[in-house]
């Protein structure tokens, strides 16, 4: 029976690269970047710029490695931040504005094609209207009700307390419900429960 | 009747789209880029060290700076004033010596003016 290798942590990883041990840049961009491209489209609704994030976050992963310092943060964690913070630039620069034939929602074959333009308008509707909010409202309402983390955990990320993180998440939610409710008619959401 | 939290969370179900696998494309790119970095940084920072230190570090530190000086004074007294053995020995080797005036008065005599 072959033993099996014991996983290296991240931040081992990293450290390795910095040693100048290209397989451990590898193996942590095989590792985390579908994480970071799927954080980044739940909150840009856009594969190119969701690549686009993914490869600036890797790249200032790759930066710090030298200077690591392991007893301060997890790799995921910083990396939760530094995604967060591209994509909040990245909708307040754009203001949003995305073409909806840029919005590449997966069309899904087993809907009508009615269904998957609802689709599509719903996803568009949610990220214009996570744009127009406060830069922090934004990051801790998507790590919560987007990413699903606990509170705790989204104000280690966010570098503030749970209570700070309760108050942003409430605010934001209440923000998103007054620009949404408005269109429930148009995007379908007056005609079922989905 | 959607509930306007009902309508929030319905529009949150619908974002949570799983992870994605990059692109072939994507992974080759952010290989570049850590090749890229580690071009210019092969290997992990040390800390900044001062002049006097990094040389203090080749000697060996303090320990073996203290053995030097005390090494160098010694050889310096050690030319200054030889101890007769050592002149007996160095004439034994050599055949000969050669005494080097190096602090009577003769030897600044072309100096002046």
């Amino acid at each position: 029976m072959t033993k099996m290798a014991p996983v290296q942590s991240d931040a081992d990883l990293l450290a390795a690269f910095a040693s100048g041990d290209r397989s451990a840049a590898l193996t942590l961009t095989q590792r985390l970047t579908p994480r970071l491209m799927g954080q980044a489209y739940r909150m840009l609704g856009n594969r190119a710029e969701a690549e686009d994030v993914t490869q600036d976050a890797m790249m200032r992963l790759w930066k710090i490695a030298p200077d690591w310092d392991a007893d301060r943060a997890l790799v995921t964690t910083w990396l939760y931040r530094v995604v967060a913070n591209l994509c909040t630039d990245r909708l307040r620069k754009s203001g949003r504005g995305v073409a909806l034939d840029a919005i590449e929602e997966p069309a899904d074959d087993a809907k009508s094609a009615a269904d998957n333009m609802q689709d599509t308008a719903r996803s568009t509707a949610l990220h214009d209207a996570l744009a127009d909010l406060p830069e922090r409202q934004a990051q801790a309402v998507a790590l919560r009700h987007l990413e699903e983390l606990g509170n705790p955990e989204i104000a280690t990320i966010m570098d503030t307390n749970v209570r700070t993180v309760e108050s942003l998440i409430a605010r934001g939610k209440r923000a998103l419900i007054a620009k949404l409710s408005g269109r429930k008619k148009e995007l379908g959401y007056d005609d079922d429960n989905r | 009747m959607t509930t306007d939290d009902e309508m929030l969370e319905a529009a949150f179900a619908q974002a949570r789209t799983p992870d994605m696998m990059p692109s072939e494309a994507l992974l080759n790119r952010i290989m570049m880029d850590a090749d890229s970095v580690s071009a210019v940084a092969p290997v992990a920072k040390r800390p900044k060290q001062k002049l006097g230190a990094m040389i203090l570090d080749a000697i060996g530190g303090w320990t073996a700076f203290g053995g030097l000086a005390t090494a160098t004074v010694a050889g310096l007294w050690i030319g200054v004033a030889p101890p007769a053995a050592l002149t007996d020995l160095s004439a034994g080797l050599w055949g000969t010596t050669i005494e080097v005036p190096l602090l009577e008065s003769d030897m600044f005599a072309g100096l002046e003016g």
